[in-house]
């Protein structure tokens, strides 16, 4: 590994993180209580770590006091990225459906205003169909607001309110970072720092449980029918078996933290707040990124830009 | 924003049409071209300066253009009829029509309105401090849409027929209303402080409109069917909204009230909704 600088002493690599073009959106779910919010918002961005072999990727992005959401009530903002808007549609109906609608109490509001948005997901022009002709139409602002529309669905419960269209936008996926310490314990603590000051930027989520992914993966495998297998060269497990291994001496655990954001600068901006977050665990030796020599991604987000940029 | 102030001269037996009174109509014209002005006094002409003292500073465009009436005007009609854009105040009554056809823009009566405020309404804000009399943002006679926009807010009680073939739009009233409120209404939010005056919304057919009241109401139709009492979400936002936006803030005493939940009108198989808050 060749360093570039140190930051509180620990060891970055001068190397970028290769992300991609995904469509993301942005919902909030509000409910009678924070349980109920939370409970909607991590139904519906369950198993969805990675387009791999999931329909999307998704994450709770951040919890929205009530008198910031629409409706006075608790709220929690998820963002779903998909691998085009279509895709993206879909896997948000699907989820919608089966995650939020059936969860009591809870509403649904979008999170990504249309002058932001590439695009706008009519979700409820489908989700309205639920209702079985008692749907009921609900407008706000004409003529003298900014108009937003809503459907009112009834369910059991009472009603369920969602949103008429959603804003998309083309988004950024990928970004990462590995934090690569002395000891597990050491490496896990860095790495939960690192997402709990991810967190404070807008618009960005980690997709993985608790924001991290202890099995990064390498493109092939040396069995024919796997397309993708356990990155070797960061297993500290088999660095002294693996002749092209890249774990350095000294460090003995790797977890790599990944996110999604609907823009570059929130993405470069997490990564830069996460790494700093990171260095500042006694432990942590060496903090670098995983790309593919820039051959598969539209970006290419420098850890040194990130680190400047924090 | 440029204010041009027009002062009452007296208040005339004859009443006066001036819908030129209105952003739309005064920008882009000279304080002397808007002087003269014409306006009607039954079938004669005469101009605005005949009956207000004109003074202050045209804007060149409507949204520039605020018009301050600085006095009361009972007789005088159509005041920011049709306007689109900037702000007219009325320091006092208004007469009829005021506001009817708006499609922008801000009017507010610190005073009462007669008959016909805001009727056909497409767009904008009207604001009524006082009273507004019968018709209250209606369908013209003949019409087949009363209100397809916009937002009414008054600060007292309405007269008979508000909202009739009510389309679209909002309309806010802190007091009581007359019989007749939202008769054949087909969409659009009515939303009552005080207490709903009987027949209410009589042959309405609903298209997502609503009555809500919140003071209860003087009596049902039975062609209003009762369905469940419930707090829904969708009420949440309205009344969020009047608190923020328009200043209504007994509003949010409703926040978390149940209300009774009534579909009708029946008799011509509508769906509109009338919500009525638990006591």
């Amino acid at each position: 590994m060749e360093v570039s600088f140190k930051l509180n002493g620990v060891e970055i690599e001068d190397t970028f993180a290769e992300g991609f073009g995904m469509w993301g959106t942005r919902l909030i779910i509000t409910a009678a209580s924070r349980k109920w919010a939370n409970t909607a918002a991590a139904e519906m961005t369950g198993f969805a770590t990675s387009v791999i072999a999931c329909d999307c990727e998704a994450g709770v992005e951040a919890e929205i006091p009530p008198e910031e959401s629409l409706d006075g009530r608790p709220g929690t903002a998820v963002m779903v990225f998909g691998f085009s808007a279509k895709k993206l549609a879909t896997a948000l109906l699907n989820r919608l459906g089966q995650c939020v609608l059936t969860c009591p109490t809870t509403a649904v509001f979008n999170g990504l205003p249309e002058e932001m948005a590439d695009a706008m997901i009519d979700v409820g022009k489908s989700v309205r169909f639920f209702g079985d002709g008692y749907q009921v139409k609900m407008r706000m602002g004409d003529g003298w607001e900014a108009r937003q529309r809503f459907w009112r669905i009834p369910v059991m419960e009472g009603e369920f309110l969602v949103e008429e269209k959603v804003g998309a936008k083309k988004a950024v996926a990928g970004g990462n970072f590995l934090v690569m310490g002395e000891t597990e314990a050491a490496t896990l603590e860095a790495s939960e720092r690192a997402i709990e000051a991810i967190h404070s930027v807008p618009y960005v989520i980690t997709p993985f449980p608790g924001g991290l992914c202890r099995s990064g993966s390498k493109v092939g495998s040396t069995y024919a029918f796997l397309r993708a297998s356990t990155n070797t060269p960061f297993c500290p497990a088999i660095k002294h078996s693996l002749k092209d291994s890249q774990v350095p001496e000294g460090v003995n655990s790797v977890l790599e933290v990944i996110l999604n954001g609907l823009d570059e600068p929130s993405v470069k901006k997490a990564m830069g707040v996460g790494i700093e977050a990171a260095t500042k665990v006694e432990g942590v030796k060496w903090i670098t990124a995983v790309n593919f020599g820039g051959k598969l991604g539209k970006y290419q987000l420098h850890l040194k830009d990130c680190v400047g940029g924090s | 924003m440029k204010k041009l102030i027009l002062v009452p001269k007296e208040v005339t037996a004859i009443p006066v049409e001036a819908e030129v009174i209105s952003p739309t109509v005064i920008a882009g014209r000279t304080l002397d071209e808007v002087q003269r002005l014409n306006v009607y006094q039954g079938k004669v002409k005469l101009t605005l300066a005949d009956h207000f003292d004109v003074t202050g500073e045209v804007a060149e465009t409507p949204a520039e253009q605020i018009i301050v009436v600085d006095g009361d005007a009972p007789h005088v009609k159509y005041m920011g009829a049709a306007m689109d854009a900037g702000r007219l105040v009325v320091k006092g009554d208004a007469g009829m029509h005021t506001g009817s056809q708006m499609a922008g823009g801000e009017l507010t009566v610190e005073g009462s309105a007669a008959d016909w405020a805001g009727a056909e309404m497409k767009g904008g804000v009207l604001r009524i401090d006082g009273d507004a009399r019968h018709l209250l943002g209606a369908a013209y006679r003949g019409s087949s849409e009363g209100m397809t926009g916009g937002c009414i807010v008054v600060g007292g009680g309405v007269g008979s027929e508000a909202a009739s073939f009510m389309r679209r739009g909002m309309i806010v009233v802190k007091g009581d209303t007359a019989p007749f409120t939202g008769v054949h209404m087909n969409g659009g939010e009515i939303l009552v402080f005080g207490r709903a005056g009987k027949r209410l919304g009589a042959q309405a057919k609903g298209n997502g409109g609503f009555m809500a009241c919140f003071g209860g109401v003087e009596e049902l139709l039975p062609t209003y069917m009762y369905d469940t009492t419930y707090s829904p979400t969708f009420m949440r936002l309205y009344l969020r909204q009047l608190a923020e936006t328009l200043n209504v803030e007994e509003a949010l005493r409703y926040l978390d009230k149940p209300l009774k939940r009534y579909r009708g009108d029946l008799a011509v198989g509508g769906n509109a909704e009338i919500l009525i808050a638990e006591p």
